[in-house]
This record gives C-alpha cells, structure tokens and sequence, in this order.
C-alpha cells in the first residue's frame, strides 16, 4: 500500500453564506508531485490557506503524516513539516535575501551561525546563492518566486505547497523553475502544486485534483482527470 | 567584525560627551535629559521600528516606574533597590496584560497605536486624580541621610554616570536581540505577519517579546527619573507629550535603526533648549515655532531619518544595527 503522508477529509471553508470550499476530500502519497488544478475562483488558494493553517476549516479534517492539523497555528503547521509559498509573493522587504531565508531557517537552527549555514545551503539548492546579500525588494519577479522557495525549503519541510509559482514568469524562467521543482522532489520533498495552466501540471504531476465552485470536480491520475466531459465542461464551457 | 559594534561606538561617543559636559551641570543637566530621552526612545524603536507596533502609550511605562520609586519612598521609605526592581516587574505584567489583549484581537498598525494611547491615558486621568499619588500637582520625595542608599546626590554627574550605564546596557541588549534570531523574527513580522507565521514564526510570542522588553526599559527610565529629579508629577511621566517625543526622536533620528532614535535626541533636544535660551525671552512661543519648522524640514528632507541619511551617506558602514526604513513603513 502507498504510503500517505496529507490525508483531506470534508474540507470545507465558508465565509457567511459563500461556501469557498466544501466536501473536499484527498490524499496525496510521500515523494510525489501532486497536482490542483481549477479555474480562477475554484477555491484552490482558499484550500492553501487552510492546510497551512492561515485559514480555521469550518468543517472536515487535515491530517499530515497521521498527525492531525486543522486548527492549528501556521507556524506549528510550519513546525510539523509543512511548508508552502505564496502566490502573491511576500518578500521581507526590510531584509536581505539572505535574511529572508534566515527568518525560515532559524525555526530549526535557534543559533545564528547555523541558521545563517543552512540558509545558504537553501540559496544555493535553488541556484540563489549569488543574490544573498542584496536587498530582497531589489529582486526580479522571478528570483522572488525562487525566494519564495528557498525560504519554504529552508524550514525543511517534508511537504511543500506551492500556489502558482510559474504566473507572470516567461517560459524560459517557468522551465527552469520546473525543472528546480523537479530536482526539490528528487531530495525527497513531497510537493503540491496550484497550477493555473494545464499543459504544466500534465507534464509535472501523475495525479491531480480539479477543483470548480470550492467542490472537487475530479481526483485521480492526471490524464484521467483531465479526460473528465465535466472537467472539459468546467474549463471549456459546456459548447465545447 | 564585532557584532556589538552598534553598541559600542554610540556608548563610546555617549561616554566622550559626557566627559566634555563634567566641568558645567547646565550642560550636564542637558546630557541627562537628553541621554534618557534617547535611550527610552531607542526602546521604543525596538518596538516601532523593528517589530512595526507603533505604540502611543509608552508614558505609561514611564511612569509605571516613576510613581513606582516616589510612591515607594514617600509611602514606605523603600529605597531604589527595592523599587526600581519592582518597577520593572510592574510594567512587565501590565505590558504583557496589553499585549495580550491587544494581539489577541488582531490590533495592528493604528488601531494598535490608539488601543496603546487610550491605556497611558487611563492611567493619567487615574493618577491625576488620586489623592494620595498627588494628583496633578506630583509628588515630593523627601531627602534622606542615607544619600548614596537612595541615589540623592549634591551634584549632576552622578546622574549622568548612572544614565550613560543605561544607555550603554539598553544598546547592548537591544543589539544582541536585533542581531539573533528575535531581531530576524520582529522584523519578519514587521514586514509581512501572515508570511513570517507562515515560515514558523509564533508572531504572539515575539510581539509580546517586544513590547515587554521595549517596556521594561522605559519603565527604567522613569525610575530613574524619580530618583533624579526627587519628583513626579502625571504631566511629565505619564502625559501623551512623552509618547509623542519618543515618536518625533525615533522618526527623525531613523526607525529600525537601533542607535537611529539616540541620534534624533541628540540634535533635537539640545536645539530645543538653544532655541528657548536664544529666544524664549520677549518673543514667546517663536522658538516653537521655529522648532516646528526645522522639524518638518528634517522630515520632509530625511525621510529615512538622520541615521537613515548618514547609512546612505557613508555605505562604508555596511548593516550596522539594521536597516533604516522610511516613514509608514512601519505600520502595515
């Protein structure tokens, strides 16, 4: 049996009457790319927000590696292994960005020489390291999302999140940071992806869940998934 | 390099001030209020412009430990080693108190700012109207015999010694807190709660972190100046004109820079005392006015403050003490 390292039972998140989020259910195995795909205002932030604990669940459970999570703080959640990235990026700005990724990397290294250490390892798995001692504001769009990144992966996560990491990066910038997701996974990170454009998530990812109007639309191997009439119907509209 | 270098060097320059002002106790008088401004003021920044809690209420804290020494030796003949300790313990529970309240609800930015004001104004309307705290006229403390035991001393410079101490152990403390890992998670915090929580950040904890340590400092101050002066009135130790100084020296001298507030002291009280010596006299109320005007000068010309401005000026001093950020940055 594979093993399960995020087990989503009846997820659901309202705000007053708007159901942002109901009866989601999923699991996503250790050491896979795991894929959420679903059209703008499907919910798939909202579902970040509550995994990461930056939103409470109105309903259903979470539970990471068995241990159960919902309800937690983030930076317990953080804590326990799961990290993720943001897709508006949120840079320190005050901050170098070797600062930037020290923030993340002290929650398991308190001292700072060793915080400072493991911050660099970061920078470099995701080919930073020359950028350390600028001012995070001074970044490109592009090295923020890798920014992004590097602080995830510097809190040593088993689990990583990652919400629309390639919007608004040219294709030469979007293959090279697929191409670093690829080699995070390689080293053992289980990674979930938002992804708004197809072709990426069915190159990336074996298995994919659909979302539409916060309901789960489809889960299952990535060309199955996509092969769904209501998939096509949510994407495509129903003339298609 | 020695990362107690931001420490060092404004205590060394506290220090050779301190010295020319030895030989006259005007200048000296001068020395002491300015070096306890700056140093309460660079407490306060610890909070403002490293963590980004603007608070307004930090004559509260002020005079936590002011009313704290006078009342203690006037009501029960308690000597400042009893009750400077107690003062600082005092202010630490009721900045806890807030904070917890405060960060509970999600106060931030303004709203902070103002639950903050509203809290020092209590306790001044409190004080001002308890009879046996003095009411508004302040308290008296009496002279001792024992003068070393209850700090009373003929003359200034033991004063400035002991403020030049506090100053020295306020930059050190705080350059130790700004340089480690607290530094890093209060101004993660600063520029984007949501993200730094989500880097694992308790951002409860370190908020409450800052404004106890930021607190308890200033609540030192006030101890000390109840010892100093023999006396305490609300207006001074508890008033929102305080509050508002620790602002206007943090802002103008550089907010997130730790040594920036002592700077803004520095230049402006010694100015505001030239002014109302050069021109208090026939022509009243023109030397604020003038202040005012070089204030806004000051701010519209050096909106990284004084110590932003020298950082820009001269980069040979590369991330001494943090990083300047611009006025309303730091309220998010």
């Amino acid at each position: 049996m594979t093993d399960t390292i995020l087990e989503v039972t009846d997820l659901g998140k309202f705000f007053g009457g708007l159901r942002a989020l109901s009866g989601v259910c999923f699991t996503v195995w250790r050491g896979e790319i795991f894929g959420i795909i679903g059209p703008n205002g499907a919910g798939k932030t909202t579902l970040f927000n509550c995994l990461s604990g930056a939103l409470k669940p109105s309903t259903g459970r979470i539970g990471l590696d068995g241990r159960r999570i919902d309800g937690l703080h983030p930076h317990d959640i953080c804590r326990l292994g799961l990290a993720r990235t943001f897709q508006i990026v949120r840079p320190f700005q005050g901050m170098t960005v070797l600062g930037n990724v020290m923030v993340a990397a002290y929650g398991r290294h308190p001292a700072t020489a060793d915080a400072e250490h493991h911050a660099h390892e970061a920078l470099r798995s995701i080919g930073m390291a020359h950028l350390a001692h600028l001012d995070a504001e001074r970044l490109s769009v592009a090295e923020m999302r890798r920014l992004e990144i590097a602080r995830a992966i510097a809190t040593e996560p088993r689990l990583l999140l990652l919400d629309e990491m390639l919007a608004g990066l040219t294709a030469t910038e979007a293959a090279a940071l697929c191409d670093q997701i690829v080699a995070l996974n390689g080293r053992g990170i289980t990674i979930v992806m938002v992804e708004h454009s197809v072709p990426v998530i069915s190159r990336m990812c074996a298995r994919s869940i659909v979302l539409n109007f916060g309901t789960l639309l489809a889960e299952g191997t990535t060309q199955d998934v996509l092969r769904d009439p209501r998939v096509q119907e949510a994407y495509l509209g129903s003339a298609a | 390099m020695n990362r107690f270098l931001p420490a060092i060097v404004p205590s060394l320059l506290a220090a050779a001030i301190f010295a020319v002002c030895l030989g006259d106790p005007y200048f000296m008088e001068i020395f002491i209020h300015t070096a306890l401004m700056g140093t309460i003021s660079v407490a306060w920044n610890l909070m403002a412009g490293f963590t980004g809690l603007i608070s307004l209420g930090h004559s509260l804290f002020f005079g936590i430990g002011a009313y704290v020494v006078a009342y203690g030796h006037i009501g029960f003949g308690l000597p400042p080693l009893v009750t400077w300790p107690l003062a600082v313990v005092l202010a630490a529970v009721m900045a806890l108190a807030i904070g917890l309240l405060c960060f509970r609800y999600g106060l931030r930015g303004y709203f902070f700012a103002i639950a903050t004001l509203a809290f020092s104004e209590v306790a001044f309307l409190l004080v001002s109207a308890t009879p046996w705290l003095g009411r508004s006229d302040g308290m008296m403390m009496p002279s001792e015999d024992e003068t070393l035991l209850y700090l009373q001393f003929l003359e200034k410079w033991p004063y400035g010694l002991m403020v030049l101490g506090f100053l020295a152990i306020t930059l050190f403390v705080g350059q130790h807190l700004v340089s480690s890992r607290t530094g890093f998670y209060w101004r993660a915090l600063r520029d984007n709660e949501g993200a730094a929580e989500a880097l694992g950040v308790p951002a409860m904890r370190y908020k409450l972190i800052a404004f106890v340590v930021s607190a308890v400092l200033t609540s030192v101050g006030g101890a000390f100046f109840a010892s100093t002066f023999a006396f305490v009135d609300p207006r001074s130790t508890l008033g929102v004109d305080l509050s508002i100084q620790l602002l206007v020296f943090s802002i103008i001298g550089g907010l997130g820079l730790l040594w920036g507030p002592l700077l803004g002291a520095a230049l402006l009280i010694p100015l505001g005392e030239l002014l109302r010596t050069a021109m208090g006299v026939g022509f009243n109320g023109v030397n604020i006015v003038v202040y005012a005007v070089l204030l806004m000068t000051l701010a519209l010309l050096l909106p990284q403050g004084l110590g932003g401005w020298l950082k820009t000026r001269f980069p040979a001093m590369p991330r001494l003490g943090g990083k300047p950020i611009r006025q309303g940055d730091a309220v998010q």
